[in-house]
């Protein structure tokens, strides 16, 4: 589902590089990356939906190379790619049903298909009594949820999360991790970026670690800290 | 829908526009000018009828010659009086029969006022010829100085109004970025994100043109009634004719909606690319 091949990436302005990155991971999977803030995570998100090329190494995402891949073919590879992160990206002058469906506008979804699927995902996060609302009106772990009702309303078959959890008190970042669960249990694989060491650790899935841009760690069961 | 770019495209545009309309008016009233001048062949007073004949005849067999006549010493003597009225001393000491008769030409191109005049300089019969020359030439050099220099103020202004209303256009989009973000983040084409941003760059501009065109239509009926009204002699050949209107007026609704669309493209192409 998603391949790094010897991915490498520097910037000249110092945000973190990535260095000699490889790992695979398979379709349904559910995958934490974690490392130190600056080590690298962001950047592989940004590699994962082509907003960054690689400068080395190969990349392939959803069958696709996104190397090669040339960038008028990128909005439609990215409708496969749902993202979702920390500051909820919302649009704060749209109700939460306009917000969701907002998404589905702007791919050329027919309204039919809006009006039918925009009620269902919000069952799906628990904000179909909260439709009407405005991203303001909302707590912080309600907008995210709406974030993930937007992400993943195409049915994507990645989910990639930048430190969704990041502006959520702990309680909050429960029920989101429930919802990302969940959303993985469909099938959609899920790439979380975080360094919430909490959940990390009672989650007990698979970890990727990046330290200072390198792959230093890919266990099956993992926790944050090094022990088992 | 920005009301700061419609503004910036009306005024820009105005401008430009009253320039144009400007240069416009100046090219006329020197072609009227030079059409004006003529030739004036002063005749000896002792001139035979054969000498006065082959004159005539040359006059009429030159290309160049558009069309000529004969004053004859009358006319010449009132002419005299009337245009010296306010120097009675003078015009009481010249009896009317020390007033020169004289033929008055027009020419095809006043351009060749030079070549004509030579002609006719030193033939039996002609006293001196009046040629005017060093004043076609004046008024050909100041003209074409004067139309070089608006052209140049309204390419200026154009290409400041695009500057201006690109930056406008930027800044609206700007305030939008947060959509456009979103929209490339789900998947939107690029054409799907640009395609309403073109379209409302295009109203913008079409409109901020037709507020322009109102002006322009202003500033000529106001140089119109400013040339009528205040008689301005000099600048009676200042005709704006509608043609020069129309003519400007595509100028401005074609500038508007070609700045407009493409400064919108220009602008969102920005926050597309990387």
């Amino acid at each position: 589902m998603i391949k790094f091949e010897n991915v490498s990436k520097s910037y000249s302005k110092g945000s973190p590089a990535v260095k000699d990155v490889s790992f695979e991971i398979d379709r349904g999977e559910f995958v934490f990356l974690i490392g130190a803030s600056g080590s690298g995570k962001t950047t592989l998100i940004r590699l994962m939906v082509r907003e960054e090329k690689p400068d080395e190494g190969t990349i392939w995402v959803a069958g696709k190379n996104l190397v090669t891949m040339p960038s008028w073919k990128v909005p439609h590879f990215r409708r496969n790619v749902g993202v979702i992160f920390q500051d909820f990206r919302l649009l704060p002058n749209k109700t939460v049903a306009q917000n969701v469906a907002f998404a589905l506008q702007v791919i050329g979804k027919p309204n039919r298909f809006i009006a039918t699927q925009v009620p269902q995902i919000l069952r799906l996060v628990g904000l179909e009594d909260k439709m009407d609302r405005f991203p303001h009106q909302l707590s912080g772990g309600e907008q995210q949820r709406v974030a993930i009702a937007r992400a993943f309303v195409n049915r994507p078959l990645i989910l990639l999360a930048d430190e969704p959890t990041g502006n959520l008190d702990p309680e909050t970042s429960w029920g989101v991790m429930n919802l990302l669960e969940r959303i993985n249990r469909t099938g959609t694989a899920v790439v979380m970026a975080t360094h919430d060491v909490g959940i990390v650790d009672s989650m007990r899935r698979r970890v990727i670690e990046i330290d200072d841009g390198r792959l230093s760690r890919d266990q099956v069961r993992g926790v944050y800290g090094l022990g088992v | 829908m920005s009301l700061a770019a419609i503004f910036t495209v009306a005024i820009s545009l105005s401008l430009v526009g009253s320039a144009l309309l400007i240069k416009q008016g100046v090219s006329t009233a020197t072609a009227e000018w030079k059409g004006n001048v003529q030739l004036l062949v002063f005749l000896q007073p002792k001139i035979s009828p054969t000498e006065f004949t082959a004159v005539k005849d040359q006059l009429r067999q030159l290309p160049a010659v558009k069309s000529f006549s004969y004053v004859p010493r009358a006319q010449a003597y009132a002419d005299f009086r009337r245009l010296l009225a306010n120097q009675p001393d003078l015009v009481n000491a010249v009896p009317e029969s020390a007033v020169p008769t004289f033929l008055r030409v027009s020419l095809v191109n006043p351009a060749e006022t030079r070549a004509v005049a030579a002609i006719f300089q030193g033939q039996p019969g002609v006293d001196t010829v009046n040629d005017n020359f060093s004043a076609i030439n004046t008024i050909t050099t100041v003209s074409n100085v004067a139309q070089t220099v608006i052209l140049a103020i309204a390419v200026i202004l154009l290409v400041s109004a695009a500057v201006l209303i690109l930056n406008v256009i930027r800044v609206a989009i700007f305030s939008r970025r947060r959509e456009v973000a979103v929209m490339r983040l789900v998947g939107a084409t690029n054409s799907f994100i640009q395609i309403p941003f073109m379209l409302e760059g295009l109203v913008q501009g079409l409109i901020g043109a037709l507020v322009a065109t109102g002006v322009v239509i202003l500033v000529k009926s106001f140089i119109g009634y400013a040339i009528s009204h205040f008689k301005m002699h000099l600048l009676q050949g200042f005709v704006l004719t509608s043609h020069n209107l129309i003519d400007t007026i595509a100028v401005i609704v074609v500038a508007g909606v070609v700045v407009g669309t493409l400064g919108s493209t220009i602008a969102v192409r920005r926050f597309l690319s990387a």
